[in-house]
């Protein structure tokens, strides 16, 4: 590990004027289950750490606020797996943040850095993609909300610049969306998902399928058409509208965790098996 | 005496506490005074001519010591291993496989020397990398050896490093009688031994002398090796030896630690070396294997011949790699009554990890192929998978390879015990099927273990044992043995390893041979205390030596009984003092023996599985996974359990998951546990039972048997033919992973 000086602000503001003074040369540090491994390895060799662990405005962690449930930049994935209203309202979500790392590293890794880190195959962003989440993003001259979808850009690429930081996630209550997450990953225990997959499905007949670690991101799609929806319509109609949705998966040929003909064909298992734990959920909240 | 903790008693580890509280001591946690640290260089290549290194930038930085290179070692580069000398301190121009060190750093600090690797600048060219059997045996491959190394023989010109021929009967009459003829090929892959603790080492001058720390299975031998290379007298080597926080192999050799002892002697001060788990995957690994086999059957399924040619990949030295194949070879036929048997096995070189023994010693690999390729003789004579083994299983006292140690156990009995545990035979439901294979391996072939054990005034006792114990409990056993034979409670035993300059010399710690050399070797020395003891009553007694008898801590002379305790403060008096007692256990080599020796004693396993087959995934489940040991006698139940459960899950974790990757230019692409999987406790069969069997009928104490290897040994085959009874996929490749059973899925006819 190389030396670097670790900073620990007290207040937002105060973040956000060190990552004012010391621009890319800073990196933050939230859980530190990402950034740790990187500075132990040398991969990143920041010359100073802000550690965001004491901002008491990051906590508590989840708050419903109006017609939004707010996931404060401080919460980890130990607080979403466990919390009613994530379970009631976002299942989808508390079962991709149940499946993130091992316990030790659940109580540690926040939802904030699972997306800020920008993996291909984050576990909870093809959930945050089907429940329209939005980015709360802070800067000392403002604060913008952003859609998950446009601030999530390629392998460990996110639309945050050098003196903005994530302060929550936002998820909006008012659309209400029954949503199932699976994955695929080689062995029960912690792991690196080789697919990443969220169906949605609402009222109105429309499916949201986010899958993500079969490309340079995860990717957020739909079928308007009602068939995926229709609880009358068979298998064999909801194939090709489900193999469409695939069509722009485009998993690496060199990956280690799955060879790309498979990940590709796997695609369409796992959306047919969360579709139908969606539908169960959508019939069950109707 | 079950109940003070001696033989037979579900004894609680010693030393286990400090293992899961993390109290224990590994050679990382060892303080020592004024210790230095020391960080490889190594090259993001396998084959590398070194053109030049420059150390200046180094060396420069403040409290960096100094950088070593191959030009400041002794020439010609000093070489050793077990078998052939061909390993070098460090690599000697040319680098032979991804991790090889060319430079070592010292610095105060491990941040420092990891900082100052960085600044080595190594210039080199990169040289094609052999890493596979048909690269390597390629008419225009590269030679991964310089003959000049070799030891002269018809493959010297070759990247075979060795060539075996065993067998008996005349296969190519024999194939002429048999009624169905299969043959396929089958492949096990590269492994890792993934041991939690990886590597460790320290060494530090020591006046005219040196002593080295190693997390090491065979610590005498290591003692052996650094004098040779130092060329210092053995006695003034000082080899410590912490408990390892596992090894399963790959921790029985000399690795680094002539090269830090070279460091240590530089500085003038202790040095350590910690490698991290990516460089422990760059030290040792499991030798992958392609084997093919021929079985011949007549139409009952009597066994008329067995055929195999059998490779090895072994890595860039040879370090076990020739003797993997050789004794894994030895007993490809197995357990059967076979007529004739034709076995040919070779050692290749390769540009990859130097491979190490691991857990079974090269039988899973040829266990993999026999038994996979008897399910099929058996399916296609129409043959029950159990029927098949049974009726050609050897009987107790028969030999299965003729000449050799016969079947030292009933071993149909365990055979039976596993069928009727998966209750075979029942019917199972769609999507799942049921797999049985049997595992047999030689246990050592020499062994040469000694013993000292103080019985001191107090009724407490002292043993001193030379076995590494890395979490197999061998400390337990031995203080289990000394209550029992000196009869006195386990928590008055306490076991003294790892220190070659007091505890007295031990051969090795593998081939699942403790409990019974080392075990034995225990026993003699508390047997030689008795003596002592008999010894003077007789003379305080003036009674004839005959009169008196000694028996597991009870001394008796005619109707009176006397516990050894109390014997023992008769002799040793008001002047206090203690009896010492010394014990030796041999198995001594056979020159004419193709490996040395017979086996003395077999481990034998059957593992019989339940599987589930998601056949839209390819993912198996394993429902239930039975395993039954001929183990002798469980001298600790607990503990036989143990072992025999580990080996089964990570026979399972081998089967389903786990390999090296390897990448064109020879690199290890999944260096580490993120892409290099092993099981997890979420991955277990969803049942695990372990069962043993005991007729007392081994050659250690009371009967005892090794076991520590038994499950592993025919894992792969048993949920292989279990995939393969629920879907009809055929598999002759491992792992079985989700993405291989989905595409012999698609592929079945």
């Amino acid at each position: 590990m190389q030396a670097f000086r670790y900073l620990r602000p007290a207040t937002v503001e105060e973040a956000l004027g060190l990552l004012e003074e010391h621009g890319d040369k800073a990196r933050l540090l939230a859980g530190g289950t990402d950034l740790v491994i990187e500075l132990r390895n040398r991969w990143r060799t920041p010359e100073v750490v802000v550690d965001l662990k004491r901002i008491e405005e990051l906590r508590p962690a989840i708050r419903v606020e109006g017609k939004r449930l707010v996931i404060t930049a401080g919460t980890v994935m130990g607080d979403l797996e466990r919390h009613p209203t994530v379970l009631e309202r976002f299942p989808a979500l508390a079962e991709a943040a149940a499946v993130v790392g091992s316990v030790q590293i659940r109580n540690r890794a926040t939802l904030a850095g699972n997306i800020c880190n920008g993996s291909p195959a984050a576990d909870t962003t093809p959930p945050l993609l089907v429940y329209g989440a939005e980015m709360v993003i802070a800067s000392r001259t403002e604060r913008r909300r952003m859609p998950i979808d446009e601030f999530v850009i390629g392998p460990g690429k996110v639309a945050l610049g050098p003196a903005e930081m994530v302060v929550a996630i936002e998820l909006p209550m008012d659309r209400p969306i029954a949503a199932a997450y699976t994955r695929m990953t080689r062995r029960h225990g912690t792991d690196l998902a080789s697919i990443t997959l969220c169906c949605g499905v609402d009222s109105k007949g429309t499916t949201r399928l986010a899958y993500g670690s079969v490309g340079p991101r995860a990717l957020l799609v739909m079928d308007e058409s009602g068939v995926l929806a229709d609880p009358k319509a068979n298998r064999e109609q909801k194939a090709p509208v489900l193999a469409a949705l695939f069509a722009k998966a485009s998993p690496s040929p060199t990956s280690m965790r799955a060879g790309p003909e498979y990940r590709v064909a796997m695609l369409p298992v796992l959306g047919a098996r969360a579709l139908a734990t969606a539908l169960e959920r959508l019939g069950k909240t109707a | 005496m079950k109940d003070q903790g001696g033989i037979g008693a579900r004894a609680h580890r010693i030393g286990g506490v400090g293992r899961v509280t993390g109290a224990q001591q590994y050679v990382a946690d060892i303080p020592v005074a004024d210790v230095l640290h020391a960080k490889l260089v190594t090259l993001d290549c396998a084959h590398a001519r070194i053109v030049s290194i420059d150390k200046s930038a180094a060396e420069a930085l403040p409290g960096v010591h100094f950088v070593m290179t191959a030009d400041d070692l002794p020439k010609p580069m000093p070489r050793f291993g077990p078998e052939y000398q061909d390993r070098p301190v460090m690599a000697d121009g040319e680098t032979k496989y991804h991790g090889e060190a060319v430079a070592a750093v010292v610095a105060d600090t491990k941040d420092l020397a990891e900082e100052a690797v960085r600044l080595v600048k190594v210039e080199y060219e990169v040289l094609p990398a052999i890493h596979s059997l048909e690269a390597a045996l390629a008419p225009d491959a590269v030679l991964v050896q310089d003959p000049a190394i070799r030891r002269p023989g018809p493959n010297v010109d070759s990247n075979i490093l060795s060539e075996y021929h065993f067998g008996w009967g005349d296969v190519d009459a024999a194939a002429k009688e048999a009624d169905i003829v299969v043959e396929h090929t089958y492949d096990w892959p590269s492994q890792t031994q993934f041991a939690i603790e990886p590597h460790g080492f320290i060494a530090a001058p020591d006046d005219d002398g040196i002593v080295v720390w190693s997390s090491i299975q065979h610590p005498y031998q290591l003692q052996k090796t650094v004098a040779k290379v130092l060329g210092l007298p053995m006695a003034k080597v000082r080899v410590f030896a912490p408990d390892p926080g596992g090894a399963f192999g790959g921790k029985q050799h000399t690795k680094l630690e002539p090269l830090v002892a070279f460091l240590a002697l530089r500085a003038g001060r202790p040095v350590r070396l910690i490698l991290t788990l990516e460089e422990a995957f760059q030290a040792v690994r499991r030798t992958g294997a392609r084997i093919k086999v021929r079985t011949g059957i007549k139409r009952d399924g009597t066994l008329v011949f067995q055929d195999f040619e059998n490779h090895f990949l072994i890595g860039c030295y040879a370090d076990t790699g020739d003797r993997v194949s050789a004794k894994g070879s030895f007993l490809s036929a197995g357990p059967y009554r076979t007529p004739a048997v034709r076995i040919v096995s070779r050692s290749i070189l390769s540009h990859t990890t130097p491979t190490h023994p691991m857990r079974g010693f090269g039988i899973p690999q040829v266990t993999w192929a026999r038994e996979s390729n008897l399910d099929e003789a058996a399916i296609a004579a129409g043959v029950d998978r159990l029927e098949i083994r049974l009726k050609n299983l050897v009987k107790y006292g028969e030999e299965h390879v003729p000449g050799d140690t016969p079947a030292d156990g009933d071993w149909a009995q365990t055979v039976r015990k596993a069928a009727a545990e998966i209750k075979w035979g029942t019917p199972l439901p769609q999507g799942q099927g049921r797999g049985i294979a049997i595992g047999v391996k030689s246990g050592p072939t020499t062994g040469l273990s000694y013993s000292t054990v103080r019985f001191l005034a107090d009724g407490s006792a002292i043993v001193f044992s030379g076995t590494s114990d890395m979490g197999q409990g061998a400390r337990t056993i031995y203080a289990q043995i000394v209550a029992e034979e000196l009869g006195i409670s386990l928590d008055c035993v306490a076991v003294v390893m790892g220190d070659t300059a007091v505890v007295p010399y031990d051969q090795q710690t593998s081939a699942s041979r403790s409990s019974v050399l080392m075990g034995n070797a225990v026993l003699n020395a508390c047997r030689d205390i008795q003596r002592k003891l008999r010894a003077r009553i007789a003379e305080m007694e003036e009674i004839a030596d005959a009169a008196i008898t000694i028996d597991r801590g009870v001394m008796r002379i005619a109707d009176r009984e006397e516990p050894l305790p109390v014997v023992l403060a008769r002799v040793l008096g008001r002047m206090g003092g203690e009896v010492v007692g010394n014990g030796e256990a041999r198995k001594d080599a056979i020159a004419e023996h193709p490996l040395g020796g017979t086996a003395l004693f077999f481990e034998f396993n059957c593992t019989a599985v339940d599987v589930a087959v998601d056949e839209e995934t390819g993912e198996t489940t394993v429902l239930k996974q039975i395993t039954v040991g001929d183990v002798g006698f469980a001298l600790n139940p607990v503990q036989v359990t143990g072992q025999d459960e580990g080996a089964a899950i990570m026979g399972m974790g081998q089967t389903l998951m786990e390999h090296l990757i390897w990448g064109p230019d020879g690199r290890t692409r999944n260096l580490g546990a993120i892409d290099y999987r092993i099981p997890t406790s979420l991955d277990l069969p969803k049942e695990l039972h372990s069962f043993s069997i005991e007729n007392a009928d081994g050659p250690g104490p009371y009967g005892v048997k090794g076991i520590s290897e038994g499950s592993l040994l025919c894992t792969a085959p048993a949920i292989a033919a279990a995939v393969r009874d629920a879907t009809g996929a055929v598999i002759r490749d491992l792992p079985l992973s989700p993405e291989r059973v989905w595409r012999a899925l698609k592929e079945r006819t």
